[in-house]
């Protein structure tokens, strides 16, 4: 077919990427992905949105148009998720996403649209894929076939996001070669250069998925662990979340995230809430913080949000008070927002880590 | 005799202390930044220099906003963020306090102690409506001298009620009030009162404030604002001698429990430094779209520190 698809490396790339890749590729099509954050991606996606959306939002829409500029691909992959299962929703941002963008950026490359959405059930669900694999020629057959084996490669993923890596080196670790780091434009200079002491986060992430991953699964230094908690695509984006985890790897501490426990069990200890909790990714977080207030594990508990986001509101408010009612761990809200001063955040993590090390020492 | 230097540089104004052995103040001074970091910082030294004549340095530590521009300058064996230095300077001071409440220029925060042992803290996260930047603001408009602000402050009868919520509001809601012609005392009064409404349900949301209470930064000058604190929490605050350079002082003696930990000599590169030509000069990098601006610090014609870039590549020299 010849044909490639460009996805936003935003929002729910960080859960599903190497599904649709696999997807993809498998229909014949070739696939690429915008660049890691930067500055520019930002300020092309707070120009380009209505001011009262969130900034995760705001950055997917300047990654459609990095792809759009790039000019390379013949469709956008924008997905109208809903939900992905029973009774239990994804923001109601994605829902009107494909629309949003539709509206907001012209001209752009033919948007490659399909509706998940699985909340009363998987009836429907077929078809929208064989309908997004329409769009792409494939007959139905190739398309079951394709998706079976995308879906094998998404469990594999969360396999080896449950081993302890975070989304880019699990990827790495797959073969996916998504490209990290060209935000930097220092791939090589940056790799050959001598380490400096602090605060080298795509460093980080270029040694990524081997030694990185080892040495954060077993951690070093004291063996301190603070579970990074927030949505996927808020603590996974270096650029926005001012490299918190690089950041954290680096003053030597092992960095858990919810993605790092297997969904059963996060999925478990959300049941201990009075009510089931209707956001997905809102659920799979306070599993985790719950997992962690039950079972211990961790030093200490961050939960990035960022500013004006609707569910974090109450799921952090709700993780917030949980945690401090058990008196369980130390714990801090960091907001994100289109600021780039680094000064708030790197003081906080500082004064964060300080104070669960200097609590230890006594 | 030993001492230890401790040196603060925040948004608005620039501490350094010497202490001794026992943490007690040989000396401080307390220096507005006016935008000039470098300079200022040398201003103090040299400030204290002159009192520390006899005295051998053995550690340097810095904090604030500036503490790493500050540690190249002064040769610090400590670099720690305000959150840690403020704590242990208030533990030093008060022992066993279970809470600080410290108003800077532009920030403010609240740092819960149990047993000596920081165990919670915030700092304003969106908004400075509370912060001594905003009282300096208001002082200017109402044309009262700062220093004078908390004593008028104690002579209202009437406070009136002022938004706290937001910076600009208060300032309308204070303009209204003064043009409807309330007295300016319980102007000032109800807009201390609206500042610590303001912190408590900002900073201090959801922590567990128990006495003892020690508030410092330099809002602590302002007897308006202890007395709103002291009425809201219904608790005695304690405003410590050297409530302004605290930050400094916790620097001093993080230096000093460095030192002893590391068994080497001190980094510090002497008083000398203050005659000493630093420059700051700033580039905007263009190895990618996101620009970075990075800032070389040369010393005497040579660059001894780089930073400000976001992937690392120009931190080597």
């Amino acid at each position: 077919m010849g044909v490639t698809v460009g996805v936003p490396r935003a929002l729910l790339y960080y859960l599903y990427y190497p599904m649709w890749h696999t997807f993809f590729e498998e229909l014949g099509a070739g696939v690429v992905v915008s660049k890691a954050t930067n500055k520019r991606i930002l300020d092309l996606g707070v120009k380009a949105t209505v001011d009262e959306a969130c900034l995760p939002v705001k950055v997917f829409h300047g990654h459609v148009l990095d792809l759009a500029e790039d000019g390379d691909v013949d469709f956008i992959f924008i997905p109208r998720i809903v939900s992905t299962e029973r009774r239990a929703y994804i923001c109601p941002k994605f829902m009107g996403l494909p629309d949003m963008v539709r509206n907001n950026i012209r001209p752009l490359p033919p948007i490659l649209d399909t509706c998940i959405d699985l909340s009363k059930g998987d009836a429907g669900y077929w078809r929208a894929i064989f309908d997004l694999g329409r769009q792409l020629g494939a007959r139905p057959s190739r398309v079951r076939k394709a998706y079976n084996l995308a879906v094998s490669r998404l469990k594999e993923f969360d396999r080896a996001l449950e081993a302890g890596r975070l989304p880019d080196e699990a990827m790495h670790s797959m073969g996916l070669e998504t490209g990290i780091v060209t935000g930097t434009g220092t791939r090589g200079a940056g790799a050959g250069s001598p380490a400096p002491q602090n605060g080298l986060p795509q460093d980080s992430l270029l040694r990524g998925g081997r030694a990185e991953a080892e040495a954060a699964a077993g951690g070093d230094g004291d063996g301190l662990s603070i579970a990074v908690l927030g949505h996927p695509y808020n603590t996974y984006d270096n650029y926005i979340s001012m490299s918190i985890i690089p950041r954290l790897r680096d003053m030597g501490v092992r960095v858990v995230t919810a993605e790092m426990i297997p969904e059963e069990i996060t999925e478990a200890a959300s049941q201990r809430l009075r009510k089931r909790l209707f956001w997905t990714l809102g659920r799979r977080l306070l599993g985790a913080a719950l997992h962690f207030i039950e079972n211990g594990g961790i030093d200490g508990c961050l939960y990035v949000s960022s500013f004006g986001c609707g569910p974090d509101s109450l799921v952090g408010e709700l993780i917030e008070r949980r945690v401090k009612r058990e008196g369980a761990f130390p714990f801090m809200m960091v907001t994100i927002d289109e600021q780039t001063g680094e000064a708030g955040v790197v003081t906080r993590l500082e004064a964060f880590v300080d104070m669960i090390r200097r609590g230890r020492a006594v | 005799m030993r001492g230890y230097i401790g040196v603060d540089v925040g948004s608005v104004s620039t501490n350094v202390v010497a202490i001794d052995d026992e943490g007690n103040v040989i000396d401080k001074v307390y220096l507005r930044t006016q935008g000039q970091p470098i300079k200022v910082v040398q201003e103090g030294l040299r400030a204290i220099a002159a009192k520390c004549s006899d005295i051998e340095i053995a550690g340097a530590g810095t904090t604030g906003s500036g503490r790493r521009l500050a540690s190249v300058i002064v040769g610090a064996d400590c670099v720690k963020n305000e959150i840690t230095a403020h704590a242990v300077a208030a533990s030093h001071v008060v022992p066993g306090v279970q809470t600080v409440l410290e108003i800077g220029g532009q920030d403010s925060k609240i740092i819960i102690l149990r047993n000596g042992v920081v165990i919670d803290f915030a700092m304003n996260t969106v908004c400075a409506a509370g912060t001594g930047s905003f009282l300096d603001h208001q002082a200017t408009r109402l044309n009262i001298p700062i220093e004078q602000f908390g004593d008028l402050a104690l002579k209202a009868e009437v406070p009136v009620r002022i938004a706290g919520r937001c910076a600009v509001f208060a300032e309308s809601d204070m303009i209204h009030k003064q043009q409807m012609g309330h007295r300016i005392e319980d102007i000032v009064c109800g807009l201390c009162e609206a500042l610590v409404r303001n912190y408590l349900n900002n900073v201090g949301k959801g922590k567990d404030i128990l006495p003892p209470i020690v508030f410092q930064g330099g809002v602590a000058a302002n007897a308006g604002m202890k007395r709103a604190f002291e009425k809201a929490l219904g608790e005695t605050v304690i405003v410590p001698e050297h409530y302004n350079v605290m930050g400094a002082i916790g620097a001093a003696i993080l230096a000093a429990e460095e030192v002893k930990r590391r068994g080497t000599g001190t980094l510090f590169r002497g008083f000398d430094v203050v005659d000493e030509e630093f420059e700051a000069r700033s580039f905007e990098c263009k190895g990618c779209p996101n620009r970075c601006e990075v800032i070389n610090i040369i010393r005497d014609g040579d660059t001894i520190a780089r930073w400000g870039d976001r992937c690392g590549k120009w931190e080597a020299l």
